[in-house]
Formats: structure tokens, sequence, C-alpha cells
């Protein structure tokens, strides 16, 4: 908690600027975002999730959409490599992540913006962690657009 | 442009204090109030309460909802609960949003008014999702409850026998003459020597006697040969190749077998012979000869006809009998096709007395080729005996992996063989040793084998010695070896690959079934309806064929009940026709094989039986042809816009 704390001291920007989507599967993320509440783990409040079944549902074009509509920062995150409800959802996901982390870069986008990444559900404590660490360095980025 | 939003009905749950001391709701609605849908509130104290929900209902009823959006906690928690108020109401179902603010919102932001206005953003991604909902409902249909289990081992029949206590129609198909599987053919099984028909034939006798086997079909000499439909509704091809004896009058007497000139190898002893007519070895159940028209005389064209001539039974014998094609209807399918042993030597290996670990089974099997005895080929008692563990097993050359189950079997041999031949001079070969477990521990401990480690199964050499044969190891250690046993590793079966290929299975790396959850759903396949037991899985042993049968009998017993339709969710993918390209993507990414090639229409369709509603097919289709209901890409974006307005 309190390592979120600092980084929130060490903004350049006021919280309500930001905006943040990140897409949580059903099963695993989605739960542990939960668990994070049940916690009462800091999540930064500018962070916005938006449930899907399976991170294997989350297309590149939604994410660059979802920049393109005005978002700083894109977070997808998947049940750990083994554990997807729909057994290789993540491993597809993973695969458009590689492939979205380096079609951001040519588009101008800081491949910052985007972040993939595990969060099981007993892993509140994470959820917290990768959402204010992702939080605190969209903060050090100039606003989008 | 200006859309017609649909009447929206927001209920702004309070949780009896907990969301509401984070979340200040009024705010909430002015803050909200100029949006375009113009939202009707509604604060609960508790929405979830049952009192509560039925002044919900009425409200929703009053206000002529068509949408509603409520915002409360985890939809893991209470989605169930608001879609039966929606129904209630008189709305579908689908037509609910929630929005998480409990565990998302009041509970994670320290910051009262960041907390309102995080609540205020998601429903207004809320609103302008559920503006894009579309009316859902679940469909049923009705399932056949009758189970095929392909492969009568101890699995299959075990799976079998239980789905039959339960009432259940069962057909059992077997490819060969006999059930039984492997272990039947074992005289003494790990770990208490327990002799394998005894064990196996009060369960083959229920099979075929019992009061349960009016109710199991059981087909031998069948193969499975193509499979349609999905779960609820399988159709099986199955081909049954004619036994040329009449089932129903055949008395079992074998006769036959006596009396038939001809002689043929005996495959399954892998060593002696058999009659053109007859069965594999005394005791085979069920108890019916089984006629070989490759040596059959009469079939090669010659003038014989001893067996019918001598046959008791007028009529037993039918020459004319013809292969049968039959069509199976049934609901689900347990596969229970084993694993196999494959004989291997090691490079440039020749000569006298070697042999795998089964044909050994089978030589010293009282109902073997020399009814028990421990003798080489030239039917004198061997002075030294080699079992070669890990034969294979932990080699890049031939099978990477430990089967596990081998090390147990060479304790057995080198026991059995040991009080079969006095001086017997046992040498064990191995690479590692795996003898987990309190029985494997106590035989290993008795056992008074020579212990020898070898690295390169390759490297492994025999020689003539002066005191006779000896087998020299890579490092130079020799041993004699006067006859020597491969314990080869476990490989899936003929079969197994078959029905893999049939069904579209994935298969493991070393061509096992893939398993739909390797450690919480170990015996149901990835495909909806197909449960797997026994060796197809991976190496196992007979109290795992058992238990893994009992287990997949289980899993269709509760898959399917007599009566109960089977529940189709709509929240499923579905190709947009004029959208599909064709490229058949989808295909090969859905984990489910819920996806087909509508040759006719040149278009990818989705099964909705089999469509768990993952939405990798929606991501992955280039063509934007595949949408998921309930999470659309409508809707989606929708959301996101929404929240980020
Ligand atoms: S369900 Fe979590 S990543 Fe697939």
């Amino acid at each position: 908690m309190s390592e979120c704390a600092v980084q929130r001291d060490s903004c350049c920007r006021e919280p309500a600027e930001l905006k943040i989507v990140a897409f949580l599967c059903n099963w695993c993320s989605y739960a542990g975002a939960d668990k994070a509440g049940g916690s009462a783990l800091p999540v930064p409040p500018e962070l916005s999730v938006v449930r899907v079944m399976c991170s294997g549902r989350v297309e590149p074009t939604l994410v660059l959409e979802t920049l393109r509509q005005g978002a700083d920062g894109v977070m997808v995150l998947a049940c750990h490599p083994g554990d997807c409800h729909y057994k290789e959802g993540n491993f597809r996901a993973l695969c458009r992540a590689e492939l979205l982390e380096r079609l951001v870069v040519q588009l101008g986008v800081d491949p910052v913006r985007f972040c993939f990444d595990y969060v099981s559900a007993a892993e509140g404590e994470k959820f917290s962690r990768i959402t204010c660490e992702f939080a605190a360095r969209l903060r050090q980025l100039p606003p989008i657009g | 442009m200006t859309m017609r939003y649909p009447r929206t009905a927001v209920i702004l749950c309070a949780c009896s204090g907990i969301i509401s001391e984070k979340i200040d709701w009024t705010r909430v609605e002015t803050l909200l109030a100029d949006h375009p849908s113009r939202p009707l509130f509604r604060q609960d104290q508790l929405a979830c309460g049952s009192d509560e929900l039925d002044g919900l209902c009425r409200w929703l009823q009053e206000v002529k909802a068509e949408r509603v959006v409520v915002a409360a906690c985890s939809p893991r928690e209470h989605q169930a609960t608001f879609r039966g108020l929606l129904s209630r109401a008189g709305i579908n179902p689908w037509f609910l949003q929630l929005v998480n603010v409990r565990e998302q919102g009041a509970w994670v932001t320290e910051d009262a008014a960041a907390a309102t206005l995080k609540a205020t953003r998601l429903i207004r991604g809320a609103l302008e999702r559920v503006n894009r909902h579309r009316p859902l409902a679940a469909r049923s249909i009705p399932v056949h409850t009758r189970v095929a289990v392909v492969g009568a081992g101890p699995a299959g029949m075990q799976a079998a026998l239980t789905l039959a206590r339960a009432g259940r129609e069962v057909v059992l198909i077997e490819k060969e003459p006999m059930i039984g599987g492997l272990p039947v053919r074992y005289d003494e099984l790990f770990p208490n020597l327990e002799c394998g028909p005894c064990l196996l034939e009060p369960v083959m006798g229920e099979l075929l006697h019992g009061p349960e086997s009016e109710q199991v079909t059981l087909l031998t000499l069948s193969e499975v040969t193509a499979v349609k439909g999905s779960f609820g509704n399988w159709i099986l091809s199955v081909r049954q190749k004619p036994r040329f004896v009449d089932v129903e009058a055949c008395i079992g007497c074998m006769i036959c077998q006596e009396v038939c000139p001809e002689r043929r190898q005996n495959g399954w002893n892998r060593a002696g012979e058999l009659a053109a007519i007859g069965v594999p070895f005394a005791g085979a159940l069920p108890n019916l000869p089984h006629l070989d028209t490759a040596s059959c005389r009469k079939f090669r064209g010659e003038p014989c006809e001893i067996c019918s001539a001598e046959c008791p039974v007028e009529g037993a014998l039918d020459f004319e009998a013809q292969e049968r094609e039959l069509e199976l209807e049934v609901g689900a399918i347990v596969l229970a096709t084993g694993a196999e042993e494959r004989p291997t030597l090691p490079a440039g290996f020749a000569g006298r007395d070697l042999m795998s670990a089964y044909s050994f089974e089978r030589l010293i099997a009282t109902n073997g080729a020399t009814g028990g005895d421990l003798v080489k080929a030239d039917g004198s008692a061997p002075v030294s005996l080699v079992l070669v563990q890990c034969a294979g097993s932990l080699d890049a050359g031939h099978t990477p992996y430990c089967s596990g189950v081998c090390c147990r079997e060479a304790l057995k041999l080198a026991h059995l063989a040991a009080a079969k031949v006095e001086g017997l001079t046992v040498t064990r070969l191995i690479k590692e040793q795996s003898v987990p477990g309190l029985e494997a521990g106590r035989q290993l401990h008795n056992d008074h084998a020579a212990v020898v480690r070898y690295g390169r199964f390759d490297a492994l050499s025999l020689e003539e010695g002066p005191a006779g044969r000896v087998l020299k190891t890579g490092e130079g250690t020799e041993v004699p070896a006067d006859m020597v046993v491969f314990l080869n590793p476990v490989l899936p079966g003929a079969g197994t690959a078959q029905v893999a290929e049939l069904l579209e299975l994935p298969r493991d790396g070393a061509g096992f079934l893939g398993q739909l959850h390797t450690l919480a759903e170990s015996c149901a396949a990835p495909l909806r309806g197909v449960y797997l037991a026994g060796s197809c899985r991976g190496p196992g042993d007979v109290r795992e064929a058992f238990a893994t049968g009992t287990a997949a009998a289980g899993l269709a017993l509760s898959a399917l009940v007599p009566g109960r339709d089977l529940v189709i969710e709509p929240e499923v993918a579905t190709v947009r026709p004029e959208a599909c390209a064709g490229c058949r993507t989808c295909l090969k990414l859905c984990p489910y094989r819920a996806i087909e090639w509508d040759d006719a229409a040149r278009m990818a369709r989705v099964n909705d039986l089999l469509c768990r509603g993952c939405g990798t097919c929606v991501a992955g289709c280039p063509s934007a042809a595949i949408d998921g209901l309930g999470f659309t890409r409508d809707m989606l974006r929708a959301e996101i816009k929404g929240v980020l307005s």
C-alpha cells in the first residue's frame, strides 16, 4: 500500500485526468481483482475494468481502439499459463500481446501504455501492485493523442 | 446521430452502507442525470435481499424498464440473482448489466470522491453497453442417456458395469475377440501377486451374465469407424468383423479347436501356435471360439469342414457370416482404449531368448504356450535372467519419459522367475528406479536380484563368453544373460491413436489422450461428452484403470440424466454468414472443436452445444465475422466508450 502511495506522490498528473482500461478474464484475473477488494488493497481509481470471459477474447484492434478513444493505458490480464479456464486462451492472448507491443510502436504509441500480465484468483496483492505501478508509469507520460 | 435509448432502470445498492459509505449515490444520480438514456434511478439498501427483490420487481414493472443496470457487488456473486429478478419482472434476463462497485470500487478506493467518480464512469459504461444487449435465451434439447464404452479392458469394463448398475444402457465395444484387456493375460498382478484372471473374472462374469448384463450390449471384434454429432447426441459407426460362430447357439465346448487340423501363430501369446478356430488362451471370455480366415483351410479354398462336422450344435458355425456395419446413438462416449508395449531391442541386438515383458508374462502364465514353465526356446530352463528396465525410456533417441509402472513390474517378474527356476541368477538393469508406495517398498525390500545401473540403452551389447552369454553395459559391466527381458516404455495403444483421430482429440507429447484438465478433470476429454478411463490417458496400472473407469462412468452419469434435457447457454459464438470469408482460421483456434466447416454454404458454423463462449475465435477472426453473444464487439466498444467519456 505504501509503495503505491509513494508512487502517487511522485506523479506529475492528477489521478482523475488519467484513463485506464483493464480487460480482465472472468475466471482468474477478475476474481483476483475482487480479491484485492476483499483485502482492501488499493487500486487506482482511474482504472475501469472491462470483464471478458477469457483474455483470448481481446483482439488487438480492441486494444488499439481503446487507446484511440482516449485511454492513457490498456491492460490485458489473464490466468497464469496453463490455468486458462478455456485451456489456451491466455496463450493466444500472449501471442496477440507480443504482436501489439511491436504494433503500437509503429503507430507512435509508447509501448509502456500497454500491459499484458497474469493474475490468478488468489493474487489480489499482485493485481493491486501491477495496477498501481502501471498508473504510476502512465503518469510520467504526457497525455495521449 | 441520435438514437433511441431503451428505457433503462438503474439500481444503486448501498449494500447496507458498505458501498454507500464510499460512494455518494445521490451525486452519481446528478452526474448521470443528463445521460441520453435518461436513466431511471432507484437507491436500495440491500438489493439482493428477498424483500427488496420483491419491491424491485414491482418497481421495474411500474417504470416499464426495458434494460436494467445494477450497481452493486461482483457479478461472480449475484449475477444469477439479478437475472432472476429480471425474469420475474418479465424482462429478458440478458438485458442486465451488473456494475461491480463494491469489490472493485468502494473497497479499493481510499478517497470517497474518487470512488464516486469511478462508480459514475463504470455505470456510464454499463448504460452504453446494456443498450446494445440483445435478448437471449437458453435452449434445451433432449439427449440420449445410453453410453458407448470403447475398450473392454479393466477400465472399460469397470466403466460399463458402473453405468449398468445405475440402470444405464451401455454398448461396450472391443476390437479383440475377448474382453479383459492385458491384465487378464497375466498370471499374477502387482503387488499381492493376485492372479489376473481371478481378479477380473467376477467383473467379466457380471458383465456377461450378471443382472446388469441386461443393460450391456457387448460388441467384440468391433471397431469405431466414424463419429458424428456432439454431446448428448453422438452417432457412432461401428464395424464388427464376423466371428463365424453364432454367439447364441455356441456352447463353448471348443471341440472345433481340438479337431482343427490347421495351425497359426498365437499372436496373443507371442509364442506357440493356435488352431485356425479357437480361443487365444484357456479362460478367455466370452467363451466363444473365433475363426481366422487367413489360416482356415476352407477359406483358403480347400475342402475342409472338420470343425462344423464335429460341432455338437447344429448351426453354431456359420461360414457365411458377414462383416456388420452398425450405427449407434449414444449421449456420451467413454474411451478406454488403453496402452501397449512396443517391443524394442537395443541397436544391433539379435539372438535367442530375448523378449519383451509382455511375452515373458505370457511365457510364465499357466495358460500360456508352455503351461507356465519358464523355459528357453530350446526347452531348457535358463540359468540366468536379466530384466532390462528403462528399456528405451528416459532416452532422447527412444522414449523420453518414465512410464512409472515398469519398476514394479520388474520387481514382480524377478520374484516370479526366481520362484520358478531354482538357482536362477536374476539381474535387474536400471537407469533410474521409481518405486513409490508402501507395497512397492516392501517388494523392493524383499528383492534378491542383483541391481546394475546402466547409461545408454543402445550401448548395451551381447557377447558369448566362456561361461555362457553375457550382457555388457556401455560402462563395461558384464552380467550373465541366458535370457533377457526388456521392460519397454508404455505407449499409447493403436486403438487410442485411432479414436483420437476419429474424434479429433488432442494428444499429449507422448500420444496419450489430452485431458480437459490434467489435475481436476483428468477423466474428461476436452471434447464435451467424451470421458477417459485407464491408460489411454497415460501409463497406469490396474488400480488406476479401475479407479478411472469408475470416475469416467460417474462423469457420464452426472452429465446425462434421464429426463433432464441439455441446457445450452446462449452466450456462445456465432458466425455472420455474409461476413465469413471461409479462411477457416477459427476452426484451428477453437479449443473445443466447436466450429465446423459447412462445405455446402462455404462458411464456418459454431455448434452451440460445444461452444463454451471463451471468445478466442471472435478475437481471431480476420473478417470480424464471428461475434460472441453476451460479449459482442458492439457491447464491448460501447462499454469502453462509456467509461472513457
Ligand atoms: S479464462 Fe483466464 S485467460 Fe482464459
